[in-house]
């Protein structure tokens, strides 16, 4: 990719750094095209970042603050159910097949939450799990390019850099739940490069043509 | 005596017969002096306080299984299905890309990409790889988006459908034969073999024809009467995956045998194991010791 030209949607970028291979792409998710370079990398031999069984970790929310945790970041807690939440409000991720941690929903009400549990779970056909808020705790995103975040403050940096450092996806977004004692990590996400600031494209790309070492 | 957690979900209890294999299991498990209880996806919590740990609900990376597996991995505690299993059999790129690495002999196969399917690239295909060919979408289960297609805009149609669902399908020469071999493996050792015969009206173990499902028969196959070739076949191809438990399917054709797929957590409810009394003794002591 040559410098200034922007990260083109649905573009996966490969580069070779300190013999192993950074893949840079939108998604990781299970499946897709960028799945598959990964494990065909592995299955070759080639040492490879992402891995595959860390990109599933990832999409899986449980697993992933499991992951987290272990690495000892602070993550919010999570809690698995087939049927209902014993604490509102809560963030709601569905736990199956179709689901994706990019698409959480913050329920406040009891008639939200049978709406969306219903939705989440297909009818009641798989679990899912939630995670209680408190009060005047909030949802917050930020993204992660390489473990480095962009003018959101040092606990959200030093949380990009262990998010990176336990999970090595170029490119992620962070969920928090910001609450008064600090920032608990929710789920990762996927990003899409149009949904970049101007300064974070220039990062990206700055790391994808090799002006930047990692 | 140790602590057995088998890990069911509603859809596990959803028949008579695997209801009644789960019992089996349990009573299999406290004749070998354990206690044994049934983990539904709430109690997952609980996985830390288990010995071991058997799934019986189906495996996917994306759903609670595979939480459960990787859960008791992490605290050190023997898993059947253990996650890596679960990763390359729920997904048929990487169980044929890995027996393909081991030199297992399977129907001629090529993945092909979202972005390389075309119509003159399906004639290509036929012209390679025979007609008809099958198609299947990845982390497709019970032959459920395994489908026959025998001309190029049948073959894009096809494809197009799975590829909703995945950017990479497989694509694979039709092996005709009215039955499929099944051999049970643990840990690289032979526990049973059976045979499914395929229905008349379809040319997989199991089907919806005429909006009606049909379903192979099952005819558990005492191990001296197995062909040596199927066994062993199936041992390597169990082995190519891991050490854990695998459902291997082959065909034999024209006396060659090719394997069919290698599947993690492998039914036991439909009389697979009627020859073989043993089997969850044996998967218990595999996971507890003996």
């Amino acid at each position: 990719m040559k410098s200034g030209r922007p990260l083109q949607s649905g573009s996966i970028y490969q580069v070779r750094r300190n013999g192993r291979i950074h893949v840079v792409a939108e998604d990781y998710s299970y499946k897709t095209e960028c799945y598959y370079t990964l494990l065909s990398r592995e299955l070759s031999g080639e040492p490879v970042d992402p891995d595959s069984q860390t990109v599933l970790d990832a999409a899986v929310v449980p697993l992933c603050l499991d992951k987290a945790s272990r690495a000892g970041m602070q993550v919010a807690d999570c809690i698995i159910s087939q049927s209902c939440t014993d604490h509102l409000p809560a963030v709601l991720y569905g736990l199956n097949y179709f689901s994706s941690p990019s698409e959480f929903s913050l329920v406040r009400n009891p008639g939200e939450e049978r709406e969306v549990i219903r939705h989440i779970t297909n009818n009641g056909k798989y679990p899912f799990c939630y995670q209680p808020l408190g009060e005047g705790d909030e949802v917050v995103t930020a993204t992660a390019i390489f473990g480095k975040s962009i003018d959101q403050g040092p606990e959200v940096e030093a949380a990009a850099a262990g998010l990176y450092a336990e999970f090595r996806i170029p490119l992620m977004t962070m969920v928090f739940i910001r609450t008064s004692l600090g920032y608990r990590l929710s789920s990762l996400a996927p990003t899409r490069y149009s949904s970049l600031s101007v300064a974070e494209k220039a990062l990206l790309s700055a790391y994808i043509t090799g002006q930047e070492f990692l | 005596m140790s602590r057995l957690g088998i890990f069911v979900d509603r859809r596990t209890l959803s028949s008579a017969e695997q209801l009644h294999a789960l019992i089996r299991c349990r009573d299999a498990a406290e004749s070998l002096g354990h206690s044994a209880e049934f983990l539904f996806p709430v109690d997952i919590k609980k996985i830390p306080q288990m010995d071991a740990v058997f799934i019986r609900a189906r495996t996917d990376p994306l759903n609670v299984t595979y939480v459960a597996s990787r859960m008791a991995e992490s605290c050190g505690i023997p898993v059947i299905d253990d996650p890596a299993s679960i990763r390359i059999c729920s997904d048929k790129v990487n169980m044929y890309s890995h027996l393909l690495r081991e030199g297992i002999a399977i129907p001629r196969t090529l993945f092909l990409s979202r972005d390389e399917a075309s119509l003159s690239g399906a004639e290509e295909i036929f012209s390679r790889l025979g007609r008809p060919l099958i198609l299947k979408e990845p982390s497709t289960s019970f032959s459920l988006r395994v489908e026959k297609v025998t001309d190029p805009e049948q073959f894009m149609k096809v494809a197009s459908r799975f590829f909703r669902m995945s950017d990479w399908i497989v694509v694979q020469e039709f092996v005709e034969s009215r039955y499929d071999w099944r051999v049970g493996v643990l840990d690289g050792e032979l526990l049973y073999v059976c045979k499914y015969t395929i229905p008349e009206a379809t040319f997989k173990i199991q089907d919806s024809v005429n909006g009606h499902m049909v379903f192979c028969r099952v005819e558990s196959v005492p191990a001296k009467d197995a062909p040596a070739p199927v066994v062993e076949m199936g041992i390597a191809a169990g082995n190519a995956i891991g050490n854990g438990l695998y459902g291997v399917d082959l065909k034999t054709t024209n006396g060659d045998c090719c394997v069919i797929e290698v599947n993690d957590n492998p039914s036991l409810e439909g009389g697979e194991d009627t020859a073989y009394p043993a089997v969850y003794d044996r998967i218990i002591s595999h996971l507890l010791g003996k």
